[in-house]
């Protein structure tokens, strides 16, 4: 078990350990926040557990994730606009950080990698996650609030 | 055949396949090994063909004829969504509101639906190297344009997608995969048999015969599928009202579409 | 000790299935569903399936939630006009 696996291990049980009780109890406005943190946070531990199995390849994973992970957070906020208005959730501390941990991640593995092709996809898939994470945040506390019934 | 003998028939074959299937159990390899002499063989199977990533030549190569029976499924399964949630003689179509979507997240959706496109081909292309194939890359590529949806609204994801072409496309594509089967058969040696293409270079987008083909058969069945299968729900969920259904939206001005079926 | 993280895999999956099963609306249950996608999408990766993983993440993470969704929109339309038109 080398260094990846074990910062993988750390961020699945602490980070995604934790959206998993966040989407599990409490008010609706909790869990769509957390189900957004989930993909933020399982994103950078499969780029970690690609580097700590030496397997260019598992990128993919992470690459997929970054970019439908986001979309699935704006489905839950575009069809429970109705519902999220009322009561629209505030986790922007919560979401920075996870942006941060991403962005974090993804810069100590451009530096492993270092310049190659490998290096380009890092930078698009760090690119997909922070991005879409921020903005799936903001559909979901009022983004979509013209959105009920359509 | 009478009950008695339907039952004692059935009670054999029961007795006959339990006995096999316990007879297999006892020889089947340790628990937990790294070495499996079926996973042994598939690697050095796929390896002869050039075929660079071993899920992929059991799935397209050593039982294309499993995937076949999968595809056809996926394809059954859809066609049976789409019967069911067709608009029946009681219910009419409201023509969907448009949204007000905020600025940033329209602005998100137009640049993800591009790159999820091209992520959707690029796993459908590289299936037979790395993880992935057609069945993921058709899901993703499906999903991508459903972003239009998300970030805009129903007209503008109805533009791009006129339904019908879509449903051409997933019985096109179905059918491309059983004439390469039909292919192997005529110009090689047996239904689906992996003879018909060289192998081209290892590790190479060309490799691996006809894996590529029929992972590009694969991706665009299921493409088509996920599109039309989405289509029925959303129209359900959009824009079907059932007869004096008092829709929120019936008193905002918008005129209600009756077609006759 | 190399087991750890896919313990720590196995654990995830086992109290988020048991909290989809668990949750009664539909709608929480979707969230908690997309939420399951993810944490056994990463079990497969550590289980080094990462086809199984890549298929995983294409339905569970945007497909199933929208598909889901679309149907509780559907149903709870229809309820609402029963109750409207009751007596």
């Amino acid at each position: 078990m080398n260094g990846w696996i074990l910062a993988a291990t750390a961020v699945l049980g602490a980070g995604v350990g934790a959206t998993v009780w966040g989407v599990a109890t409490g008010p609706l406005r909790r869990r769509v926040v957390a189900q957004n943190l989930s993909t933020a946070l399982a994103c950078p531990a499969l780029l970690l557990l690609a580097q700590g199995y030496d397997r260019p390849a598992y990128v993919d994973l992470a690459l997929v994730l970054a970019l439908l992970g986001p979309v699935g957070t704006l489905v839950f906020a575009r069809l429970l606009a109705g519902e999220l208005a009322g009561d629209p959730p505030r986790a922007r501390a919560l979401t920075r950080s996870a942006a941060g941990l991403g962005a974090g991640v993804v810069l100590a593995l451009c530096v492993a990698v270092g310049p190659s092709r490998a290096l380009l996809k890092l930078l698009v898939v760090g690119v997909l996650l922070v991005g879409g994470n921020l903005l799936a945040s903001r559909a979901l506390s009022g983004g979509m609030a013209g959105a009920r019934r359509g | 055949m009478n009950p008695r003998t339907r039952l004692w028939l059935v009670a054999t074959g029961g007795a006959g396949l339990a006995a096999l299937l316990v007879a297999a159990c006892l020889r089947l390899p340790r628990f937990g090994g790294d070495r499996h002499p079926y996973g042994d063989r598939a690697v050095h199977a796929s390896l002869e063909r050039h075929t660079a990533n071993t899920v992929a030549s059991v799935n397209f190569d050593q039982r294309a004829f499993d995937t076949l029976g999968e595809m056809t499924i996926l394809f059954a399964a859809v066609l049976g969504c789409v019967v069911l949630l067709r608009q029946t003689r009681d219910e009419h179509r409201a023509h969907p509101e448009p949204a007000d979507v905020a600025r940033p997240v329209r602005r998100y959706a137009l640049l993800v639906l591009p790159v999820a496109l091209l992520t959707g081909l690029y796993v459908v292309a590289h299936g037979q190297l790395s993880p992935g194939g057609g069945f993921q890359g058709g899901v993703v590529a499906a999903t991508a344009l459903h972003v239009l949806y998300l970030g805009a609204d129903y007209r503008a994801l109805e533009r791009v997608r006129p339904v019908g072409a879509y449903e051409v496309g997933d019985a096109l594509a179905t059918s491309a995969y059983l004439v390469t089967g039909v292919a192997g058969l005529i110009g090689g040696t047996a239904f689906l048999a992996n003879t018909l293409l060289p192998y081209g270079t290892f590790n190479t987008l060309s490799s691996g015969g006809t894996v590529p083909l029929l992972n590009a058969a694969v991706g665009m069945e299921v493409a088509c599928a996920v599109v039309v299968l989405l289509a029925g729900f959303l129209d359900q969920a959009v824009e079907i009202v059932d007869e004096g259904e008092d829709d929120d939206r019936a008193g905002d001005g918008h005129h209600h579409e009756e077609r006759g079926k | 000790m190399g087991e750890a993280v896919i313990v720590v895999a196995l654990l995830l999956v086992a109290v988020s299935a048991t909290a989809a099963v668990a949750v009664r609306d539909p709608v929480r249950q979707s969230l908690v569903l997309a939420v399951l996608g993810v944490v056994l999408a990463v079990l497969f990766t550590v289980l080094q399936a990462p086809d199984v993983a890549l298929s995983q993440l294409a339905v569970g993470s945007a497909l199933t939630p929208l598909l889901l969704l679309l149907t509780v929109r559907k149903v709870k339309r229809r309820g609402r006009r029963r109750r409207e038109n009751e007596p």
